[in-house]
């Protein structure tokens, strides 16, 4: 492996967990020799790095080596498709058929693009074949599944590079399209777009132009239920339905990065990509970028089209009184993570805290918050007329009551690389303190103390205005760009009429009085309101304080006297300039747009339904799938009691040659399933095929099981006392070879209350929150733990001695929720109790509070990966999330928009984790610990971590670039990014920021879109909340509700209603239609109906109301009223309507 | 339910009995079941219940059960017990709706009437309110029939009665059973209707029938001999279950006639008389109804036996060594292949369901079974393995259309076929369709068109008269007209232009402002209100008689179902589609697809009887088929392409108009584009 470059005091790290790893998979290996799991050692294989992670995920032998010595000669992108042709021709591994060698060639290629982390390779690519041109030659196809999603675009873009690249290294002619098939294409991606979605959608031509050229063909297995309407039933494609992974391939792959394709082509010089040129050109023509870069940002509204109920709008596209831009990173936001200030979580209803995914406006799609407490908050109108700003917390909380409107919402903290990797403009920065002290420095010689520089007095700010020329201070710096002439025009009147001006006691600490009911009929206050002219309402009277410079900027003495005519501009920042002789600079000219994605999380995970054991008892257990009751089970009145019907895979023992349904036989020898054939039922001993009809044996029997005497046996085994009153075990297996976990795990399982995923694991989720830094106080732990866990000295380089010194997160430390880490505990005492009772072995974490798992070992995990990797956990917090180094995000090929994924103990992980209990099916290998990362290494994590700036400062020339609205990368070479440290020690050291913050899990414990009860509720609690906030238009969202998610809800519903399936009670059979026997064929039972009235009329009668009082378009209300009139239609028994009528006539007929 | 376990027997009771008044669409109270409960054959006055009971009436009250009625009708059914109720129980599958009459079926007839005529009288006395033959608890198996709307109570507002004189006369020779029938009806409304009928039928015969012998048959060979046997297969078609003489429950809708010199009558449609209110057991009941009338099509030409039956017998080879042949018939609830490419079948009946395996090896079943469709009721012959547990099958049987249907009389003049007009669009081809009208008007500029103009009777409207509001996302941007009602006011406006003689008439589709669940009822009155007088709005689907001649107009969601399943149906050829809905003698068989369902009482998609032209429309292409004397029209639209069909590759057929020659069912395509 490539050696870690890091300082003395990193590898020290690096060496102590793989220390306590080695020790802990010892034990483990101790352990398994005893117990009955399917292999007797750790099943979990390390990987040090990329090269490993690749080999033992595909399983080529061989592969590691030589990635390991293409890496040191070439990028990795380029190194990825060198090995792809090495495997292809045979040069690694060693292969049957030349069909096998490609599958394995374009499998190892993709693993290394993706950082032999996502289950892509080996789950997103089901086959690869060889097809058959119409001249006769040969062509490859490569059948993408759904899974696929998980590589991303390049990845997918650049497997299709690999096919191509090694089907010429051995001789396989390209594809040559039939045009129906062209065009069938064509149909199945619109029609993908439609049924599921994509990120691009290329157009029509686009499609066509890469189905005629693109060399190999992409093919797929279906994936949706939708079929194509034209273009069926084609000789080579194999399928009618929707193929989404050839959709995702094709769209978001292939169209979507094409330019990235031709830089490998280019370098790789290889030919018949030409045609690449054509779709860059072809994409470019419209590109909203162009307008930006022309200094112009627009506002967007893509994040807010599709508003879902409860979720609401915290501002529409970048409209004033929105978030407010403020660049900077704090030490828990950044890598699509920012931050907002506590205050404005507790003003916007709690509906944002920690972790909370926020759709915004730009740079990204998504971003998770945090709290940072050191940038402004939401500034506000009381009913009593007060304008305030609410930057502390405990404030809002008091003041959360009396507030009438909310006019600003505050500022949001982005950090420059988040800019970057998104390549999105640089937005024109706001005037801030970060700004003006440059000004200041280069201005001013004389030493002022910091604090009094961030919050100056009158006197200090109009001083150094005044006789340096520094810009006038932020403080004192008024949103003139959101009033237009004839506000500003009328302001200044208004305060030379009206207003009165009473100078303080000291300088400069003035008042400026304005008479109330006047200011309110003239619209004044608004125009006040609209710059965030701070002012209290006091018996009829405006009083604004520290108002010179605001009386200044009006171009007034402190007479009120107007002392300089009104410039000739529109500009009102310039105007306000000119007027005062001060520079002054735009307070707030970038405003984000933002509504709220999806909630934070911290959970244990349950599958659905919940689990204990993977042990199978068909019905018997009742719908909970209780195994205690399954162990008194009969099945009929005479039938043995606890006996259960099943379906288990045979065993038998090589050794003593007893039949078992277990891994290991009692004689402690290992069992190997028992194949059969299915249909001509005789024994098939370790053939493959079954000689007499060539069938695939299978060991898998519907078997009666004495549930009962194994029952009894697992409790007498672990010396536990049968008092349980709920085990949940499964339905049915869903492994191969159906062979359960031994029975012993899921009593003590049960005992210690934890849930197991399909692999045998226990698990937590948490949404991910970058962390680079951190305070033993706010952890729940103390600097003495601290020093004990290998951290010395603070981020000045002082050594750590207090609770409340700041220092630099180690790469692989976590911190997690309290709740998560009362579930570990739990789980950590099962897994004791496991070693003990039940492996008897020496118990691992001697455990009682959490307190002692601190410094524990954990593995994360994400989801549609296969790749766990290290960590240890280092302390808790009262946030619902989970906190850890950027790195160790990016490790697992996740950023932090509002992610979530899992952690588990390590010596869980290890004990319990096997493959041979993972599904037997696509995805089945998805989400499971396939491979340990020991060490990050940050060259090997996802490229978006090399975009995060880690400076204590951003530069002077930064600010002044965004003003001009520059491309980030045109000053990439200026910021202090990791990608530039990459190679030196500093990679995983002395990283800064530029804001902190005091808390940083500040803010409400859990979002109110949690805590509310129902859909309506949440409805209700948004558009109140919208009303409220200048920036939100209150009917805007009803309609886009309505739109997007009520109606859509509506018509579905009632579609499914007329379509559904039904359900038997009893045994949960599902039906496509209703037998004609009316009851269930399988057991009897009453069926009944999936989708009821109930569900269907839901959303109707909240939809009628908010129509109705948000006074929505005519056509949406059209819309629900025929929604009205056809859910009446279909439920209400029209003869009854009639009753009257028909009354009436009978009547008189007889 | 939630009762202690010790009431076990008795809440099982309460059940059954709430199940089957629920499967009859009604509702019962609780005191009603108690009521029930208490009798001392609760079986049977349930049935009763169930048989006499109100068609308006939706919950069953204590006071709907006339218990003294009931007495009097068991003593009744006693003395005719035995031979006869046996005859009774049998009638009902035994007067299958077979096109043609067969002996057995006049003999019992004739055997019946005097019985019940009997029993009428002697119930009469006892209770005023109970129905002779529903006393007899006959199973409603075919509760579509021409007695039914014979004797149809329901108050129709439209109906203009015919002078009693005509109805003595009846014109249709050989029809003992319908005379049988109507010495049952008491009302005089039931006279009239039949009255008008048989009017309706003499007109036609008078007008068409010098012609009739003249025209050709659409290429369809062996028409045998006309005027007799024309009568008879015109009167079976029209009263399509003959042998059914009963009245067995007055509770199907009455038919509407609209008379005048364009005279139009609706002889079935959903309107005003749908009974979902979305419970399980109306899903069972919908399928069972569909289940037992296309069954009966079929037990006329096949001898099957229930499926439980299968399951029973033990199927040891026989003495000569071969398997014995039998039949079942049942509703196919999944297709599959096996690995060697057969295909399995899982047919089911009401009282089970049962396997059939189709060999590739027999091309010719084979290629008939890859055809078939989800929920489509088929027979099927063949041999059952030895262990019971599959049926080899030799022969499927599709209900399609019996040879011996020959072609109506027709009738004069012509009728103008149209569908998806989709006023409101902004594809809306506007130009087109004023030309069109001005065509109706009789102002065409070609001299040929203006004589076409001059026969035309009736325009048929498959729905889709306007675009509508949300039926897709984002419509509003494919919009030019955004308010619905707007929409049908514009539409209203261009229906004022149609000349007064021509009638109109118009029916839903999935576009239109009513329910999406088919089967769909008219527009509601407060649209309908803006059309001149001389337009009708029937439901979809509806099977109309314009003055002889009888159209099953059906929007066509279904043929998108077709499309997907049926290989080499395609939208080219949409005629095509409603053809394989003829064989199955249905409109839309496969159910949970992409048609929405209300699940009716009655299978409102069943094509029984056959009509003279099925008129759909949806998928905006042209077609023009004939099969076994069935005119079949897909008419095309007037919207030009859309982005939608732009995507999936349909060229759209806009402003052409089929029409149809009502004396020799010629199609003649106009063209207005």
């Amino acid at each position: 492996m490539g050696e870690t470059i890091a300082s003395e005091e990193m590898h020290e790290y690096f060496d102590r967990l793989e220390a306590r790893l080695k020790e802990a998979i010892e034990i483990a290996n101790r352990a398994r020799a005893r117990g009955g799991d399917p292999k007797p050692v750790v099943e979990i294989p390390l990987a040090k790095d990329l090269a490993d992670r690749v080999e033992n995920l595909i399983g080529v032998q061989g592969v590691a080596a030589k990635i390991r010595e293409l890496e040191t000669k070439m990028s990795r992108e380029e190194a990825a498709l060198e090995i792809g042709r090495q495997v292809a021709e045979g040069m690694v591994g060693s292969f049957p058929t030349k069909k096998d060698a490609v599958e394995a060639a374009i499998r190892v290629s993709m693993a290394t693009l993706t950082e032999g982390v996502v289950a892509a390779p080996i789950e997103g690519i089901d086959k690869v074949d060889l097809g058959k041109n119409d001249d006769g030659s040969q062509y490859i196809r490569i059948f993408y599944s759904g899974p696929i999603r998980s590589a991303g675009g390049t990845a997918q873009a650049l497997s299709v590079l690999v096919g191509d690249y090694v089907r010429r290294g051995i001789g396989i002619d390209r594809y040559k399209p039939r045009e129906e098939e062209v065009e069938r294409y064509v149909e199945e991606i619109l029609l993908y777009k439609r049924v599921a979605s994509l990120q691009y959608t290329p157009s029509e031509d686009e499609i066509r132009l890469i189905v005629r050229n693109c060399p190999v063909c992409i093919d797929g297995d279906p994936t949706e239920e939708a079929e194509v309407e034209g273009h069926r039933d084609l000789e080579r494609i194999g399928t009618n339905r929707v193929r989404g992974g050839m959709c995702l391939v094709l769209a978001e792959g292939l169209a979507l990065k094409a330019p990235k394709v031709k830089k490998h082509v280019n370098k790789l010089k290889m030919d018949g990509w030409d045609w690449l040129e054509t779709l860059i050109g072809g994409a470019k023509s419209g590109g909203s970028a162009e307008d930006e870069q022309k200094n112009k940002i627009k506002p967007k509204d893509k994040y807010i089209r599709d508003l879902i109920a409860g979720r609401p709008v915290f501002s529409h596209p970048s409209r004033p009184g929105g978030f407010r831009l403020r660049y900077g990173r704090s030490r828990n936001t950044s890598f699509a993570s920012a931050g907002i200030s506590p205050a404005s979580m507790v003003l916007l209803d709690d509906f944002i805290t920690n972790g909370t995914q926020l759709k915004v406006e730009r740079p990204g799609k998504a971003a998770a918050m945090s709290a940072v407490d050191s940038i402004e908050g939401p500034t506000v109108r009381l009913f009593s007329g007060d304008l305030i700003r609410i930057d502390n917390i405990k404030e809002a909380y008091e003041l959360r009551p009396q507030v009438e409107v909310i006019v600003d919402i505050g500022e949001i903290l982005i950090n420059y690389g988040d800019f970057l990797e998104n390549n999105h403009p640089l937005m024109p920065s706001p005037y801030v303190f970060e700004w003006w002290r440059y000004d200041y420095e280069a201005a001013c010689p004389e030493m002022i103390p910091e604090e009094e520089l961030k919050n100056p007095s009158v006197t200090l700010a109009l001083r150094l205005a005044g006789e340096y020329n520094v810009p006038l201070h932020p403080k004192f710096t008024y949103l003139w760009h959101d009033i237009n002439r004839n506000e500003f025009e009328a302001l200044r009147r208004f305060v030379v009429e009206k207003g009165i001006f009473l100078k303080g006691e000291l300088d400069g600490e003035g008042i400026l009085k304005l008479p109330l009911e006047v200011s309110v009929e003239e619209n004044i206050k608004p125009v006040l309101e609209k710059l965030l002219v701070l002012h209290r309402v006091k018996e009829g009277e405006i009083l604004i304080e520290e108002a010179l410079p605001f009386i200044l900027c009006l171009g007034l003495d402190n007479s009120l006297r107007e002392k300089a005519s009104m410039p000739d501009t529109d500009n009102m920042v310039e105007a306000a300039g000119v007027l005062s002789r001060f520079k002054v600079y735009p307070r707030a000219p970038s405003r984000i747009g933002a509504r709220m994605g999806r909630p934070e999380k911290s959970d244990l995970r349950k599958m659905s339904p919940a689990a204990q054991v993977l042990f199978p008892i068909n019905n018997a257990g009742g719908m909970t799938r209780n195994l205690v009751s399954a162990s008194d089970y009969t099945s009929c009145m005479n039938a043995k009691i606890g006996e259960i019907e099943v379906e288990l895979g045979l065993r038998e023992c090589p050794a003593c040659g007893k039949e078992t349904y277990f891994w290991r036989c009692e004689c402690g020898e290992f069992t190997n399933p028992k194949l059969s054939c299915p249909r001509c039922k005789i024994d098939v001993r370790g053939a493959e095929t079954c000689p007499k009809c060539g069938r695939k044996p299978t060991s898998v029997a519907n078997v009666k099981l004495d549930f009962r005497s194994i029952y009894k046996q697992a409790f007498e085994n672990i010396g536990e006392r049968e008092k349980m009153d709920l085990i949940k075990g499964v339905k049915r297996l869903m492994n191969g070879q159906m062979t359960p976990e031994p029975f012993e795990k899921g009593i003590l399982r049960a005992k210690h209350d934890v849930y197991i995923f399909k692999d045998g694991t226990v698990r937590y989720d948490m949404s991910d929150i970058p962390l680079t830094h951190i305070r033993a106080d706010e952890l729940g732990i103390t600097a003495a733990k601290l020093r004990e866990l290998g951290y010395i000295e603070d981020i000045y380089g002082k050594s750590l001695e207090r609770d409340d010194q700041v220092v630099c997160l180690k790469v692989q430390d976590l911190v997690i929720s309290y709740d998560g880490g009362e579930y570990m505990l739990r789980t950590a005492k099962y897994v004791d109790d496991l070693l003990v009772k039940y492996y008897k072995v020496e118990p691992y974490y001697n455990a009682e509070t959490i307190q002692d798992l601190v410094g524990a070992l954990l593995i994360g995990l994400a989801p549609h990966t296969s790749a766990g990797v290290l960590g240890r956990l280092i302390g808790f917090t009262k946030a619902s999330v989970g906190y850890a180094h950027p790195f160790f995000h990016a490790s697992k090929r996740r950023n932090c928009d509002g992610d979530e994924d899992c952690i588990m103990l390590l010596m869980d992980g290890i004990l319990n984790f096997s493959r041979s209990y993972l599904p037997d099916k696509r995805g089945g290998k998805m989400d499971a610990p396939l491979v340990l990362t020991t060490r990050i290494d940050p060259k090997e994590v996802d490229k978006e971590a090399h975009n995060i700036d880690v400076p204590a400062r951003y530069p002077l020339e930064f600010y002044r670039a965004t003003e001009e609205i520059k491309n980030p990368t045109e000053i990439e070479s200026i910021m202090d990014l990791i990608s530039s440290r990459l190679g030196t020690p500093e990679q995983y050291e002395h990283f800064m920021f530029t804001h902190d913050t005091s808390d940083i899990a500040a803010g409400p414990l859990n979002s109110s879109y949690k805590t509310l009860g129902s859909m309506i509720e949440k409805m209700e609690a948004q558009l109140s909340l919208a009303s409220r906030i200048r920036a939100v238009d209150a009917p805007d969202v009803a309609e886009r509700v309505l739109k997007s998610h009520f109606l859509p809800d509506l018509i579905g519903n009632l579609r499914s209603f007329s379509r559904q399936r039904m359900r038997c009670i009893k045994c949960g059979e599902k039906f496509r239609r209703p037998p004609l026997t009316g009851a269930c064929p399988k057991c009897g039972g009453n069926v009944v109906l999936t989708v009821h009235e109930g569900a269907v009329r839901k959303y109707l009668e909240i939809s009628k109301e908010i129509g109705e009082r948000y006074g929505v378009s005519s056509y949406t209300r059209q819309r629900i009223e025929l929604l009205d009139y056809d859910i009446c239609s279909l439920f209400e028994n029209h003869k009854v309507k009639q009753l009257g009528l028909s009354d009436f006539m009978s009547g008189s007929a007889r | 339910m939630g009762k202690g376990r010790e009431n076990q027997v008795e809440i099982m009771d309460e059940i059954n009995i709430v199940r089957a008044v629920i499967e009859e669409g009604y509702q019962i109270s609780p005191l009603a079941v108690e009521l029930i409960k208490s009798s001392n054959s609760p079986d049977s006055l349930l049935k009763y219940v169930l048989s006499t009971v109100d068609d308006c009436v939706f919950v069953i009250e204590p006071e709907h059960i006339d218990l003294k009625g009931f007495e009097a009708s068991r003593a009744v059914s006693e003395v005719a017990s035995g031979s006869s109720s046996e005859i009774v129980s049998r009638m009902p599958s035994d007067s299958a709706s077979s096109p043609a009459l067969r002996p057995v079926d006049h003999e019992m007839a004739r055997i019946l009437n005097p019985l019940s005529n009997n029993l009428k009288e002697t119930v009469l006395v006892s209770s005023v309110e109970s129905e002779p033959a529903s006393t007899l608890g006959v199973p409603d198996s075919n509760p579509e029939t021409d007695s039914d709307i014979l004797s149809s109570r329901e108050p129709t507002l439209d109906f203009i009665a015919n002078p009693v004189a005509k109805s003595v006369a009846d014109p249709v020779p050989n029809s003992t059973n319908e005379s049988g029938s109507s010495s049952f009806v008491t009302a005089s409304t039931a006279n009239s209707a039949r009255g008008s009928l048989s009017s309706s039928v003499k007109s036609s015969l008078s007008s068409g029938g010098t012609e009739r012998q003249a025209s050709s048959f659409f290429g369809q060979a062996g028409s045998p001999s006309l005027s007799a046997s024309n009568h008879v297969s015109r009167t079976n078609s029209l009263f399509s279950n003959p042998g059914n003489a009963f009245p067995s429950r007055p509770r199907n809708e009455g038919i509407r006639h609209l008379s005048g010199r364009n005279p139009v009558t609706v002889i079935s449609d959903i309107t005003g008389h749908s009974t979902c209110v979305g419970e399980y057991m109306q899903f069972v009941q919908y399928f069972r109804d569909r289940y037992s009338r296309l069954s009966e099509i079929l037990r006329s030409r096949m001898n099957a036996r229930p499926i439980e039956s299968l399951k029973r017998r033990s199927f040891r080879r026989g003495s000569d060594g071969g398997n014995e042949e039998l039949s079942i018939i049942g509703m196919v609830s999944d297709i599959s292949s096996t690995n060697n490419g057969h295909k399995i079948l899982s047919l089911e009946d009401p009282t089970g369901s049962f396997s059939v395996l189709i060999r590739n090896s027999d091309k010719e079943l084979f290629e008939l079974a890859s055809r078939l469709l989800l929920d489509e009721v088929i027979g099927v012959t063949g041999s059952v393995t030895n262990d019971g547990n599959l049926m080899m099958a030799t022969k499927i049987l599709q209900p399609d259309v019996p040879n011996s249907v020959q072609r109506r009389t027709g009738s004069h003049g012509k009728a103008v076929l149209i569908s998806d007009v989709h006023v409101g669009s902004s594809q809306f081809l506007e130009d087109a369709w004023l030309d069109f009208l001005d065509f109706l008007k009789g102002e065409s500029d070609s001299e040929e068109m203006r004589e076409v103009a001059s026969q035309v009777r009736y325009l048929v409207v498959a729905g889709d008269l306007v675009d509508g509001i949300g039926i897709y996302p984002d419509q509003e941007m494919e919009l030019d007209i955004l308010d619905v009602y707007e929409q049908y006011r514009k539409a209203a406006e261009y229906f004022r232009e149609v000349p007064e003689h021509i009638r109109v008439i118009i029916s839903p589709g999935n576009h239109d402002a009513v329910r999406q669940a088919e089967p769909q009822p008219a527009l509601p009155e407060r649209i309908c209100v803006d059309f001149p007088e001389n337009v009708t709005f029937v439901g979809n689907p509806a099977l109309v008689d314009l003055d002889g001649v009888r159209i099953l107009i059906y929007h066509g969601r279904s043929i998108d179902d077709l499309v997907a399943s049926v290989p080499g149906v395609s939208y080219q050829e949409p005629a095509g589609a409603v053809l394989e809905m003829l064989k199955r003698r249905h409109l839309a068989p496969t159910y949970g697809s992409r048609v929405s369902i209300s699940p009716e009482k009655k299978d409102y998609f069943i094509i029984d009887p056959v009509p003279d032209i099925i008129h759909t429309g949806h998928v905006h292409t042209l077609g023009v088929q004939r099969y076994k004397n069935v005119l079949l029209v897909n008419s095309g639209t007037w919207q030009a392409q859309t982005e939608f069909q732009k995507r999936v590759n349909l060229m759209p057929v806009p402003a052409r108009v089929p029409v149809v020659d009502l004396a020799d069912f010629d199609v003649k395509i106009l063209s207005f584009d």
